[in-house]
């Protein structure tokens, strides 16, 4: 249970697609974000937008650590990790735009949907609450002998809560395989994380469950996916659940509409020039694991996929105001 | 046939879904070794093993959310809170995630969450609540309240089966008072959403439900004594879906009503109920919907307080001769 | 030191609760076993209660003018005390509700010796006097101050103008049964898109419309007796087709038999009275007319197996109904026999409460006062009631055997039966008083 912060290692089992595919997602986050900005102040975006900018390695990563059947909770800022799994930009986009053909027909806003199928279970606003909720899913696991793991992400500001709480520690008590994602990006809206809770690390909290936690750089890339999947393998085996807390920094406010007065200049500075997805550029480029020529042809064809998906989320209608009847029991 | 005690129907009829289906599972506070509380699990971890009758820590959250959890991937919890009155530590699971979540998701979340509810034995203000109202209000849950020791079976099996959320308020005064001849060879299945003509009568319609509806018969039987009264007893057994027809049929037919709850007055159900005969059957009132509640009050300890503040079968008497010779 | 307690009794099957009238006996008296201590009502029966034990009284629990339920402690005595303590008695504490137990059993409520507060709402329905915006305006606003939804419905529906109804219910309110009934009384068949309107059942919770007073009036709150009656009265009119029918009665033979066997009667304990004659005719007839001896039950009739005569009784506090069990299988002399003793113990209150109960047809005697004839009120849930008119001599027209008529002095009176039309037709009662009346006239010596 150590938690100094782990120096990057390049991870053994990722090949040079896997590195170049966890760069389109990163990238796609980035990218879907600032065209959602654009849409925002077109006024296309009907409510608010939350920003993952600074976070997006980390929510890729932790996500690309988990396989198949796996299944995560996302918060706001996990966009990224949602992608991974498996969700589209369109959906996104209609989910924004209110759109009749988004995931939850206009019934719910931004990054709140779910496809069990695909891996990810949509988030309430009630922070911790997912938490109790994924000790259920990777109950469920257990109890049917699966070899699945759960991942469920709280942040600075959720580990405050009785849920949080609650369900991480029947999490820990019952040894489930679930894996409990700890952002520490420095603020749950205007709160900074000193005034949130006194112990010096997040992943002490985990230590109080009696449960394995970890803390790592939140914004390398491959450092994080690595101590991941070493949590998610972990937890699958038996050894029940695993805490990491994540070290990054929210670049944007709580939302759009949010100024920032409480976050110094130089504290952006310093973290706009620790952003993850430079450093993992430096990395990969650095490594000789990817050519300029790569990462262009991924970003004009991320380019090209948000372009399509805006057009198309754009010109579907908004829901019928008497389809918000029904669907409210089986 | 078989006199079994409603506490016992109750466990039987759990006894009987977690034997049919291999996804049903329970999952409380000292369910297991200790057999619950009240005993409701008393042999079930011997039978059912602790993978499917798993002690929690006191955590009524966790227990909530993580049923609603393990439902989303196909399972049926059943969740015991060891009272009712701590269901409120899960409000906010309940309400903002089970709730919702088959509208806003399109997520189906089966679980039933069940618990000793109700006044009448000295338990003091945690221990004597029936919080139906506060969940009542929220779209999404279901409500169901037996009365009898057939519904405390046919209810608990039919809310398993069920594919949406169900709150069960089983009373806890009724546990060991009630006692009924249940068939041994017939599967009972309470069908929810349906009332039950516990009397039938033609001056006047009590609704009524839980263990009100023993007090309201007694009251009936008293009404009809010494007054001649001929009073028709609803018992509801669903909140959530309401049987409407069944009120609005019984109204049309009898013309007065009063409507009897254990839960408190301003905001509790009685007032809804007022509304929908106001809606659907204004013309057939002979005279005004009247309720007998408990009054706005905790629920206190002290014998003489709790049966102050609870309604008993003599202010379902007044209320009723009030209405009957209006 | 033992301590009794003194509890209200239950006064008859279907006695609910008791009225304590009047302390005989206060904290601190010293009272003996079987010593009345105090008064209590309930129904139609005043009682003096015995105290149960011999010592002082130590607690009073119900005051003067209480209605309790019945088995409720309204006293303490203290067997051997001559201090009298505080009015508390100790209670041991209740259990504490054990979880792995069965819900324990309500602890017996320890009663304060103060009244209990009254029980929870109901509150009375709202006042119903029109606000002085809303005073007797349109016919909407008096509708709507005298019937209701149901009411107007009706009311809609058979061109009824509820003015001209008399409403029954709560302050004078137009009720579904009234508005039914004067239709049906003027003969239009009732087609309400009801599946089932049920004949109602009987209301025995009446309410009686204020009446302002005056200066310098006095009020004063009806006894128990009264409002049962009044309550009972109304009930009575409401529930049953009241219908009178009378006849005139040649009473000269039955004086005649009366004159001459009274003595040899009081002899034997028993008066001689009309009311014998009238009684023991009665019961022979309805044994002949087991329709005039019935209930109605909802949608039923109940022919009565006994036949149970009441004789009402005038009070200086009231009316009560003492009934002779069994009356047809009495002779003359039981009769006048049972009927004087019932008589003497209601004036004394001395009546046991099955004395009062389950009368199958009464015989009311407003002629005692002079009254020519009467048309009673049914005793509820009977289904008839005889009334007998003033008994003197009287100029009658008489036919001789040689077929002259002639002007005699006969000793005669009328006898009015109020039935209920409902299950009794205006036949079946004629056929029964003409019984009666024949009886009376040829009344057989044999029968002394």
């Amino acid at each position: 249970m150590e938690s100094a912060l782990t120096p990057a290692a390049p991870p053994a089992d990722l090949t040079q697609e896997n590195l170049l595919e966890i760069y389109y997602f990163l990238r796609l986050t980035r990218s879907l974000e600032e065209q959602l900005v654009n849409l925002y102040r077109q006024g296309k975006v009907i409510g608010g937008l939350y920003r993952s900018l600074g976070q997006e390695g980390e929510s890729v990563a932790t996500s690309y650590a988990l396989r198949p059947g796996d299944i995560l909770s996302p918060l706001i800022r996990n966009l990224g990790s949602m992608l991974v799994k498996g969700a589209q930009p369109v959906e996104v986009l209609r989910q924004y735009m209110a759109k009749t053909s988004s995931p939850t027909a206009g019934r719910e806003m931004n990054i709140h949907f779910n496809d069990l199928d695909k891996g990810f279970l949509g988030q309430i606003s009630h922070l911790g609450d997912m938490v109790p909720v994924m000790a259920g899913i990777a109950l469920t696991f257990k109890m049917r002998v699966e070899r699945r793991v759960g991942m469920v992400y709280v942040g600075d500001g959720a580990m405050s809560t009785g849920a949080f709480h609650e369900g991480v520690n029947f999490a820990a008590v019952q040894k489930l395989p679930l894996v409990v994602v700890v952002e520490n990006n420095g603020y749950a809206f205007s709160t900074p994380v000193h005034k949130q809770t006194r112990v010096a690390s997040l992943a002490d909290k985990g230590r109080s469950y009696g449960i394995a936690s970890y803390t790592v750089d939140g914004n390398d890339v491959l450092a994080v996916y690595g101590l991941a999947r070493q949590l998610i393998e972990a937890a699958r085996s038996g050894e029940g659940t695993q805490m990491l807390e994540v070290v990054t920094y929210r670049r944007k406010g709580h939302a759009e509409h949010d100024d920032q007065r409480y976050q110094s200049e130089e504290e952006l500075a310093l973290w706009e020039g620790n952003d993850p997805i430079d450093r993992y550029v430096s990395r990969i480029g650095d490594a000789g694991w990817a050519t300029p020529d790569d990462l262009e042809r991924i970003d004009s064809r991320i380019e090209r996929e948000i372009s399509e998906a805006v057009g198309t989320a754009e010109s579907d209608p908004l829901p019928e105001g008497e389809s918000a009847i029904g669907g409210v029991f089986a | 046939m078989a006199e079994v005690t409603y506490l016992e129907a109750l466990r039987q009829g759990l006894w009987e879904e977690l034997e049919r289906d291999e996804n049903v599972f329970m999952l409380g506070e000292d369910i297991g070794e200790y057999g619950g509380a009240f005993k409701v699990t008393e042999g079930f971890l011997e039978k059912f093993g602790a993978g499917r009758i798993i002690d929690t820590p006191i955590s009524e959250a966790a227990i909530v959310g993580a049923a609603a959890g393990a439902a989303h991937m196909g399972m049926r919890p059943i969740a015991e809170m060891q009272f009712i009155d701590f269901i409120s530590c899960a409000y906010d699971m309940l309400t903002n995630y089970v709730a919702t979540a088959r509208y806003r998701a399109g997520l189906a979340t089966p679980i039933v969450v069940r618990g000793p509810s109700g006044g009448y034995v000295r338990g003091g203000p945690f221990h004597s609540q029936m919080p139906e109202a506060a969940f009542f209000h929220t779209p999404g849950l279901k409500l169901v309240c037996p009365a009898t020791a057939r519904d405390a079976k046919g209810l608990i099996k039919s809310a398993v089966r069920d594919d949406d959320p169900v709150i069960y308020f089983e009373h806890k005064f009724l546990y060991r008072r009630i006692k009924e001849d249940l068939p041994d060879d017939e599967e009972i299945l309470t069908p929810i959403g349906k009332a039950r003509v516990a009397r039938e009568g033609s001056d006047l319609t009590i609704i009524t439900w839980s263990a009100m509806v023993w007090k309201c018969l007694d009251a009936a039987e008293e009404l009809a004594s010494s007054d001649g009264a001929s009073v028709e007893v609803l018992d509801l057994r669903s909140l959530i879906p309401m049987d409407d027809a069944a009120i609005l049929g019984s109204v049309r037919k009898t013309n007065r009503v009063l409507i009897v709850h254990e839960d408190t007055r301003t905001g509790g159900i009685a007032g809804e109920i007022t509304s929908r005969i106001n809606e659907g059957a204004f013309e057939w009132l002979d005279a005004p919907v009247r309720r007998v509640t408990a009054h706005d009050t905790p629920i206190p300890y002290a014998p003489t307080l709790e049966d102050y503040v609870l309604p008993g079968a003599d202010d379902v008497v007044e209320a009723a001769r009030l209405l009957l010779a209006y | 030191m033992a301590r009794v307690d003194v509890i209200m009794p239950q006064m008859g099957e279907s006695i609910a609760e008791g009225t304590v009238a009047r302390w005989m006996k206060q904290v601190g008296d010293e009272v003996k076993r079987d010593e009345p201590i105090l008064e209590i009502s309930t129904d139609k029966v005043d009682a003096e209660i015995p105290s149960p034990t011999s010592g002082t009284i130590i607690e009073i629990r119900v005051s003067e003018g209480e209605t309790v339920e019945v088995q409720t402690i309204i006293a303490v005595i203290e067997t051997d005390g001559t201090a009298v303590t505080a009015a508390v008695t100790d209670q041991p504490p209740p259990p504490a509700p054990e979880a792995e137990t069965a819900a324990p059993e309500p602890a017996a409520p320890s009663e304060p010796a103060m009244a209990p507060p009254p029980p929870p709402p109901p509150q009375p329905p709202p006042p119903t006097t029109p606000s002085p915006a809303a005073a007797p305006g349109t016919m909407e606003e008096r509708l709507r101050v005298k019937s209701t939804p149901l009411v107007r419905k009706i009311a809609a529906e058979h061109q009824v103008d509820l003015t001209g109804i008399e409403g029954t219910g709560y302050a004078g309110r137009v009720t579904k049964k009234d508005i039914l009934g004067f239709i049906e009384s003027r003969g239009q068949a009732v087609t309400v898109r009801t599946a089932d309107i049920p004949s109602p059942a009987l209301p025995t919770e009446v309410s009686h419309p204020s009446v302002q007073a005056w200066q310098g009036d006095r009020v004063e709150p009806m006894s128990r007796i009264r409002k049962l009656t009044a309550d009972h009265m109304i009930t009575s009119m409401r529930t049953s087709a009241h219908v009178t029918t009378f006849y005139e009665i040649d009473y000269t033979r039955v004086s005649e038999i009366r004159k001459a066997n009274k003595e040899e009667y009081a002899a034997r304990g028993a008066r001689l009275t009309f009311l014998s004659f009238i009684a023991k005719a009665v019961t022979d007839n309805l044994r002949k007319h087991p329709i005039l001896n019935a209930s109605v039950s909802g949608q039923s009739i109940i022919y009565r197996h006994e036949i149970n005569l009441g004789i009402a009784v005038a009070l200086d506090w009231g009316l009560i109904v003492p009934v002779v069990r069994n009356a047809d299988e009495l002779s003359l002399i039981g009769l006048s026999k049972a009927i004087s003793d019932l008589a003497e113990r209601a004036r004394t209150k001395r009546l046991s409460p099955d004395e009062v109960q389950n009368g199958t047809f009464t015989i009311t005697n407003p002629g005692t006062f002079g009254s020519y004839a009467g048309t009673p009120i049914i005793n509820q849930p009977q289904v008839a009631i005889l009334g007998v008119g003033a008994i003197e001599k009287r100029p009658k027209v008489v036919t001789l055997d040689d077929g002259q008529d002639v002007i005699a002095i006969r000793t005669m009176g009328l006898v009015s039966l109020s039935f209920d039309h409902r299950v009794v037709d205006g036949a079946d009662g004629d056929r029964f008083l003409s019984g009666i009346k024949n009886d009376l006239e040829r009344f057989p010596e044999g029968s002394l």
